[in-house]
Parts: structure tokens; sequence; C-alpha cells
């Protein structure tokens, strides 16, 4: 069974008079272990369909099921339970707490589970050696460059080992040579955790370190995605 | 949420000034708050005082100053026969201020035997025995001494009367320990108050289960007719007549104690609301990692309390503080409500810093945990 299975969805909003739809009909199966880069112009719902899959925005009609719940029934105080558990979000402008040290920013995901202090410690102690900041655990946000931010923002998307990890552009912000070391550092997650990830981009290069790629175009899914170098040329 | 409780700190902290500014005006509010809260348990203490209701004040007919009132002072034999009185003794009193002032002082002068009989004090530096063996020996209040810096050994002089302290007491009655007490026929025979034979009042002990309204009359119509007419009232309802005035000013003040939660209300309220709005992303990314709206909502309200709490700490303990050490007292025609910090202040006072911080917290937090996730995260 697919660990994400996505059915019919549809979702729409009003603007005023008008009725946006981004995202129309959307059938998709993400498998265990996977990592799915997700690609499209600005506004063509990529960014809308990683809000469902991640549980903080519900579908106007359809099925998201993510391990077998159907997770657009769930209850506003549920579906927070259920992120809390289950989802690990990488934004793109990284969003740490900034009154917290990268220790207190890795560990906020694990207050909300019932773990002791000294496993909450080996846990974070854990996520920030997978993402190579052990020694700026004790630094604040405004510490450390966008890159380092990045990590951490990554260490407290999988400190909870989460079932699914969704990242929204995370190299959007980054220059090239911290994009490649980002890139390569979720490429190393995946394979090693064997966490399945979902990753919104609009950079080419990022998306080609994905297993599976796939592109939305005016809220429809078009699968398989073309070939790197086909959207190379195109300039997407 | 004690697990957020360095969130929480370092949160307020973010923005020091702001929270310090905060905490500052709630404390002033709250310090007001307990001062008007004070002068309120001063004049319900003296106007409930439970002895007082067993006890009698007669007085001069018509009198509206403790120096108007010269009674005879063997009107005290009669009355001491009146059937439902158990003890009474003459009093004569002279004070530096008839009018309402914050630093009255009143000499009560009376018999050394009725003082021990009529007053419960603890002398805690000086003798009863002292004072009884000097004719111009003085016991007095301890907040008097504290207010007026006297100690035993002292010379103490208001106007004609000069009197030297035997002792420095303390009484169940905080209103008593702004009195000083001498000998009566010390302060009849003072150059220039020129009252021997005379008394400003009588007080009366009842007999067990005599009625005061009865007694009362019964004195009253034993001098009708007589050289002066008598007033006779029971000691509480004299005292709360005598500050008449200043029991409608204060009446008053309660509201200023509103007007002061009220005020602390706006402070917290618009604190916690602006903290919320600069953090419509941070809320949005709790959210994200899985926080409920609910324990959104108990942050938000916890940073609010915290607030409320911390200046109603400051607030509430600077006015006990100096509650304590200024020992103030407002007084007229010679009753005087003193202010003194007590528990039921202090809790009050809490309660209030307490309550400000939830109220001032509930919109504030309901904001921050309906907060749209998605549309949170695009906020700038």
């Amino acid at each position: 069974m697919p660990l994400v299975e996505i059915r019919n969805v549809t979702k729409e909003y009003r603007k005023g008079e008008q009725t946006i739809t981004p995202l129309r009909d959307v059938n998709l199966d993400v498998e265990r272990g996977d990592f799915l880069s997700l690609m499209g112009a600005s506004g063509s719902g990529k960014s809308t369909l990683l809000n469902l899959l991640a549980g903080i925005d519900r579908p106007t009609r359809g099925e998201v099921r993510v391990n077998g719940v159907d997770i657009t029934r769930l209850s506003r105080t549920k579906l927070a339970h259920w992120r809390a558990a289950n989802v690990g979000y990488i934004f793109q402008l990284y969003n740490l707490i900034p009154v917290l040290t990268a220790y207190e920013n890795v560990e906020m995901p694990l207050l909300l589970l019932p773990l002791a202090r000294a496993e909450r410690h080996k846990r974070v102690g854990i996520a920030l050696e997978a993402v190579g900041l052990s020694d700026r655990a004790d630094h604040y946000p405004r510490q450390l460059s966008g890159g380092q931010e990045q990590r951490v923002g990554i260490a407290r998307a999988i400190v909870a080992d989460p079932l699914l990890v969704v990242a929204d552009e995370p190299t959007g912000d980054l220059d090239a040579e911290t994009s490649d070391q980002i890139q390569h550092l979720l490429q190393r997650l995946n394979t090693e955790l064997g966490t399945t990830f979902l990753m919104v981009t609009h950079d080419p290069k990022a998306a080609a370190i994905a297993r599976r790629r796939i592109r939305l175009e005016k809220g429809e899914l078009l699968e398989p995605e073309p070939p790197l170098q086909a959207l190379v040329s195109r300039g997407a | 949420m004690l697990r957020f409780f360095p969130y929480l700190v370092k949160s307020l902290w973010r923005h020091r000034v702001r929270t310090g500014l905060t905490v500052s005006g709630s404390a002033v509010a709250l310090f007001v708050f307990c001062f008007v809260g004070a002068v309120q348990e001063g004049l319900a203490r003296l106007t409930q005082n439970r002895q007082a209701e067993r006890s009698l004040i007669v007085f001069q007919t018509n009198r509206f100053c403790p120096s108007t009132s010269k009674l005879p002072e063997d009107y005290g034999r009669t009355i001491a026969e009146i059937p439902g009185v158990g003890d009474v003794t003459p009093i004569k009193v002279f004070m530096n201020n008839c009018r309402a002032s914050l630093d009255l002082v009143v000499f009560h002068g009376m018999p050394p035997d009725k003082l021990r009989r009529f007053r419960e004090m603890n002398v805690i530096d000086g003798g009863l025995q002292s004072f009884e063996q000097r004719p111009d020996a003085a016991l007095v209040g301890q907040a008097l001494a504290n207010r007026r810096h006297l100690k035993v050994g002292q010379r103490f002089a208001i106007g004609e009367v000069t009197v030297h302290i035997a002792g420095i007491f303390t009484a169940s009655s905080p209103a008593e320990e702004n009195f000083l007490y001498t000998h009566l026929d010390f302060l009849q025979r003072t150059r220039g108050l020129n009252s021997v034979g005379t008394v400003t009042q009588f007080e009366v002990k009842l007999a067990e289960g005599a009625d005061a309204n009865a007694v009362s009359r019964a004195i009253d119509a034993a001098f009708h007719g007589g050289p002066v007419a008598t007033d006779t009232r029971p000691k509480g309802v004299f005292e709360a007549n005598a500050v008449g005035d200043l029991a409608e000013l204060i009446g008053f003040a309660h509201y200023l104690g509103y007007a002061c939660v009220g005020l602390v209300l706006a402070i917290v309220s618009t604190t916690a609301l602006m903290a919320v709005q600069d953090r419509v992303r941070e809320h949005a990314v709790l959210q994200t990692l899985g926080f409920t709206g609910l324990r959104i909502f108990g942050l938000v309200l916890s940073e609010s309390m915290i607030v409320g709490v911390g200046g109603g700490v400051l607030g509430v303990g600077a006015a006990l503080t100096t509650l304590g050490l200024s020992r103030l007292a407002v007084g007229t025609e010679g009753v005087t409500i003193a202010f003194t910090p007590s528990w039921t202040l202090a809790l009050h006072g809490m309660g209030a810093a307490l309550v400000i911080g939830v109220v001032a917290g509930m919109a504030p937090a309901w904001q921050a945990a309906r907060a749209d996730i998605v549309e949170s995260l695009r906020a700038i």
C-alpha cells in the first residue's frame, strides 16, 4: 500500500468574485521511502498540494490518505496531533524561532511528544549530528549562516522520526554552493533514514536529486516529468 | 505547559523594553489599587470592630471636635450606677489638628488603672510601671512612634503639652497604635488647656448581656436638663460619625481602585495583542510543527499571565512594603484610620493581577489560536 494516496483532490478558494482552483482532480501515490520532487510554474498549485499533504490545509473535495489515515476527516486538534507525530516540514525561509538556540529549535517538536528529557536530548543530538551541526547547538539563528539555519530546519523536520518530510523550496533562498550541500544532505537523509521526502522546487538541478519527479501545470499533475535536459533547455 | 516555560520567558525577553514597561505600568496601577484597598480596610476595621460594639462613648451634644466637648468629670460616678454599665473611664482628648490630617497626633489622658482595664496593649519598649510612676509620662503607639521617630526616654511636645515617653506599645487595632496615652490629671492641668474637673468624653464598657441602645438612652436621660447634655453612642457608630466625611471620600476612592484594574487590563491586553501580531508567522510555524490551537492559546495566555503577575508582585510588594514602613494613618476629630499591610490585601492584589493577566490575554490568545496556518505563513 502506498504511504500517500491522493484521490480526486480539488482545492478552490474565492478571491472577491473569482473562484481560483489551484488543484483540479489530482491523483497521486507516493511509496514509502520515496523521494519525490514537485515542479511547476508559480501559481501551478505545487505549494497547495504540499500543504494538503502536510495537513496544514484542507482540500475542497477529495481524499488525502497518509499511512491509511484520511487526514481530511480529522478535526483541527487531531490533525495537529497527527502532524506532530507524522510530518516534518522544511520551509524555504527556515522559520526558526529566533529566541531559541539551534538545540531548542530542534527540540521543539519533541516537546509535543511523550518523551523524557534524556530521550529528547539523545534525539536532538542525533538530528544535529545528522546535519553536521553538533558544534552549533548553543547558537541562536542570528549567529548562523543561511545554510546552517536551513540545516537546523532540516534537523527539526526529522527529529521526531516522521513518516513524511515535506520541503517547500528548501534551497530557494540559498546560494548555489550551499544549495548543493543541502540537496546532498536531503538525498543522504532519504537514503540513510528511509524517510519519505516530498520536495517542491523551481530548480531543475534540485529536482534531479529526487528518485521521482512530477510536474504540476494549471492545477493538474503531469507525470512522468520530462527529462531534466529538456527542462533546463526550456528554462523552467 | 512547564516544558515551554523557557520559550515563554525568552519570548518576553525578546521585547524586554516593551515587557518591562508593561510590567512597570501594571505595578504602578496595582500599587495604587492596594493603597486604596488599605484605606478601605482601615475604615472597615474601625467601623466593624466587634469590641467597639460592646463599648459606648459619652460626649457633649452638638460637638464637632473633641475640644468642644467638655463634660464634668463627676458624671462618671452617675454613669457607673446606671444598670448595664460594667465599667466607665473618663478620657481627656488633646490633638494637634481637628481637621482631616495624615499626621494626626492624638493624646488620650486616662487614669493609669483604667488604661490597664480598657486597652489591650503590649508594651514593646519601656514599661507600664515607669509610665504609672511619672506624672508626665506617656505611652506611644508604635505607628505614631515610627512616623515621628520617637524613642523611649525622649521628650515630645505638641503645643503646650510636653510629655516624657515611657513606653511604646502595639495593639490589636492598628488605629489604636496612632494614639498617645498620658495621665488624665496631667493633661487636665497642662497650662493652656485649663480643664481641671472636665473631660472630653467617657468610655463605657457594657455589662454582660446589656443592650447598648438602652444603656445609651439611659445615660443621656440621666443628664438631660443637667449643666451639660450628653450624646451617647456605641463606639463604632461614634467613630464612623467622626470620620463621616472621610468615609464618603474613601467610599468614592474604591472607584479609583476599579479604574486601576481597568488601566492594567488595557496595558497588558495591548502588549499581549502586539506580541501576537508580531508573531503571526511564528505561531503558524508552531502549528505546522503540531502545536494545537489550544496549546497556542495557552502559550499566549501564559505570557499575558506572567506579565500581569509580574506587575502584581512588584506593585503589591511595593505597596505592602510602603504601608508597613510608613505606618500612614489619616485622622479627623481625634479618630484615626490606619493604613496597614495585610494578607487579605496581598491576596486581593495578586488575585486581581492574575485575573487581569487571564482576561487581558483572552482575545489575543483566541486570535492566535484560530489563525489560518497557510495565510499566517505568508505573513511578513
